[in-house]
């Protein structure tokens, strides 16, 4: 194993990526190599974030990494060079970070201190212990792929295994544990990819300091846009929340005699692109004082991605879509949001947003409007209760209360109501 | 629900169609008079006479030869094949001429062919073998295996209305060994669908017909591992989703049949996984199988050849600590 770098010089750049017709711009989200690293083909060298859409950008290359220029954060252009590799280097001659000992949870100074991107200390190389290439242990394809996930470096971790193979126990262990120390542990330590930012080497005191915090991370990108576009809404819009209670027998038993089981929402959202067709005035978007009223229905539904937040994927023309077509298309996004696999204008565009949170039993919510659209629909549990029908007599139904809020200065409350009196008459006179 | 044993499923469920439908007949070796080698038409002969309850010729190409017409007519036949091991006589009616009539003529063959396969009774060489693979090599036939008396009346039930020829093996060593509640009256099981006979998180099982209850037995106690337990019930068509579901969780597989091994059900199955699962295993596919021989007749021959729960235990255990 040489150290001796190569002469030949083979620079490949890494640029921001096109995402989508009308994307023009791109924020750097997190690097997952560093100055030195190796990076092989196609495996992801950094995250990016556009609008509302984080994804990872594979390198186009395989080679060392030898300049990082855009730090996490920064927003540039399109096409704009992220990084160079180089592309003579050869695999497996370490540089010394690599190899660097990785500090565990509770000994955060050393590690910090020999991180740079030059070391004085020159570290003896050792046989890649978990390379996969015949020394070590063989790491399984769902190991590899776990660590790739949560950014595990399999060194740290203690395999339990034939000849110390890190077994899926072995690494799922390990996340418990690090997700558990998480709100304790130094801020960034644990990750050999991220980026050292300069103030732990010069002045490591403070992190120190701030290590036990009081529960101290920064918000995620994803968290960061979200609080933007809640805030903007709400400093925007004239908030107002109307309220109506539906039967959702009709819908019941549709969902119980159909093909395959289906969520209330298709039902539900095809019942609002009938009555958006019929009030085309919740169907706009209003930008300052213009409003715009659309022809086509573009539904936005709000898909939760867990902890890191939410996104609302936009079904596109889905007034030409059945309740079946509505269902097939929500799973399909919801699905491809979840595993971060959207393109940008899939979260464009839309004219109405239903947000369905419904399924953790909440029975009424106040939702805010997603900006430049009019109105949001917000669908909540559907529960069993008494209500009186047909004149005077009592009957148990499933019930539910369709909240949506709208901007008062795009229509008044008699229109809002109107249009939900018909999303109810909609779901109650279902017939498919 | 009554506890009845796999035997009384079978012809309890042939019985019901023949009672429901008068297009069901089944024709077989000493299957009227006699009642059938093992008894599961015993009866039969006086409740629905002979000329539903035929007994034929030792000729299986016959037999399977007349159920294609008869079927290709409207009817649906039920062949029984005394052993599962003499189909092979009967091999050019099922796989060229019943599996290919649809792509060939577009007409539906409605039959089913019962197989009383599987060894363990020192049957030796020709009374002892599980030919299932052969049959999922030809594009037009379904295969199904069940493992409980509740599967087996069901899925007997299904594989007669289906409108393709089924080929039905009926372990002979789960016949009055396996008993369970089954409900009265017609009922099907869907063909295509496997069923999590046990669940677990560790380590997943996947196999048919009598190695089920041997899985479950094997691993029921396995120094604390979770083991779940995946029972096929149909191998065409094969449940591909419950397979990759278990696998992604589990992410270790041992495939298990007695049938013997090259190019068998473990293989096709561990190549799904390969193919469909990559990044979800923590350790190679193994199959426990038959070795690649016939069944011999000596008990103790025997006991090596056909997978026992020891031999389970230990594929499980080793792939367990990988």
């Amino acid at each position: 194993m040489s150290s001796s770098p190569t002469s030949a010089q083979t620079t490949v750049d890494v640029v921001m990526p096109q995402m989508g017709v009308s994307v023009a711009e791109g924020t750097v989200a997190e690097w997952r190599k560093r100055v030195g690293d190796w990076v092989e083909a196609d495996e992801t060298i950094l995250e990016i974030s556009t609008d509302k859409i984080e994804t990872e950008v594979p390198s186009p290359a395989s080679g060392r990494v030898t300049e990082v220029l855009v730090d996490v954060g920064s927003t540039v252009d399109v096409g704009t060079v992220l990084a160079r590799i180089d592309t003579g280097a050869k695999p497996g001659e370490p540089h010394a970070d690599e190899h660097a000992p990785q500090a565990g949870p509770a000994v955060a100074e050393p590690a910090a201190a020999e991180a740079g991107p030059l070391p004085e200390k020159a570290h003896p190389p050792e046989p890649a212990e978990h390379g996969g290439n015949g020394h070590g242990p063989p790491i399984s394809p769902v190991v590899r792929r776990i660590a790739e996930e949560h950014q595990i470096d399999l060194s740290q971790i203690e395999g339990s295994g034939r000849r110390g193979r890190v077994t899926k126990r072995d690494v799922l262990a390990f996340l418990e544990r690090r997700d558990d120390a998480a709100a304790e542990r130094p801020l960034h330590i644990e990750s050999p990819y991220r980026d050292e930012e300069p103030a732990p080497v010069q002045e490591p005191a403070p992190e120190r300091e701030a290590a036990p915090a009081v529960g101290g991370e920064p918000l995620s990108l994803m968290r960061q846009k979200i609080g933007e576009h809640m805030r903007r809404s709400l400093d925007t819009a004239a908030h107002c929340t109307t309220i109506v209670e539906a039967d959702m027998s009709r819908i019941e038993a549709a969902r119980k005699s159909g093909r395959e089981k289906l969520t209330y929402l298709p039902f539900v959202a095809r019942a609002v692109i009938a009555a958006l067709r019929e009030y085309p005035m919740l169907n706009a978007t209003l930008e300052g004082d213009r409003l715009t009223v659309h022809e086509e229905v573009n539904l936005g539904v709000a898909v939760s991605l867990g902890e890191d937040g939410l996104i609302v994927p936009v079904v596109h023309n889905a007034h030409e879509l059945s309740h079946e077509g509505l269902a097939a298309r929500i799973k399909d996004l919801a699905e491809r949001a979840r595993a971060k696999r959207l393109e940008p204008d899939e979260v464009r565009g839309g004219t109405f947003t239903i947000t369905n949170p419904g399924a953790y039993g909440a029975l009424l919510a106040t939702p805010i409007i997603n900006q430049p659209q009019v109105a949001i629909l917000d669908l909540e549990a559907v529960v069993k209760r008494p209500v009186v029908v047909d004149g005077d007599s009592i009957a148990i139904r499933p019930m539910t209360y369709l909240c949506m809020s709208w901007d008062h200065r795009a229509l008044d409350g008699a229109l809002s109501a109107q249009f939900l009196s018909a999303v109810r008459r909609h779901i109650e006179e279902w017939s498919g | 629900m009554p506890e009845i044993t796999y035997l009384q499923a079978i012809s309890d469920g042939l019985r019901e169609e023949m009672r429901h439908d008068e297009s069901v007949f089944c024709l077989g070796e000493d299957i009227g008079a006699f009642g059938g080698a093992f008894k599961v038409t015993d009866g039969f002969i006086e409740e629905f006479g002979a000329d539903r309850v035929w007994d034929t010729p030792l000729a299986e190409n016959a037999i399977i030869g007349t159920a294609v017409g008869a079927a290709a007519e409207g009817l649906r036949p039920v062949c029984e094949m005394q052993f599962a091991d003499f189909i092979s006589c009967g091999f050019d009616q099922l796989v060229n001429v019943a599996a290919k009539m649809h792509y060939r003529q577009g007409l539906a063959v409605p039959m089913t062919v019962r197989l009383p396969s599987g060894g363990g009774f020192s049957g030796g060489p020709f009374h002892s073998q599980n030919p299932e693979a052969w049959f999922l090599q030809s594009p037009g036939l379904k295969v199904v295996a069940p493992s409980t008396p509740e599967d087996a009346k069901g899925l007997l039930s299904a594989a007669i209305r289906d409108p393709n020829p089924v080929v039905y093996l009926e372990h002979k060593h789960l016949y009055r060994r396996a008993k369970g509640e089954v409900a009265e009256g017609r009922f099907e099981i869907p063909l295509g669908e496997a069923r999590v006979a046990r669940e677990g998180t560790d380590l997943s099982v996947i196999t048919y017909g009598a190695m089920v209850q041997l899985a479950l037995d094997a691993t029921e106690d396995l120094d604390g591992a979770s083991v779940e337990v995946l029972d096929l019930r149909s191998l065409v068509p094969l449940d591909t989703g419950a397979i990759l579901e278990s696998v992604r969780k589990t992410s270790k597989v041992v495939v298990l049949h007695e049938a013997t091994r090259s190019c068998g059900v473990g293989a096709e199955v561990s190549a799904l996984i390969a193919q469909e699962a990559f990044e979800d295993l923590d350790g190679p596919v193994v199959r426990v199988t038959a070795p690649d021989t016939p069944v011999p007749f000596s008990p103790p021959l025997e006991r090596a050849v056909l997978p026992q729960p020891d031999d389970v235990r230990r594929a499980c255990l080793e792939l367990l600590a990988y």
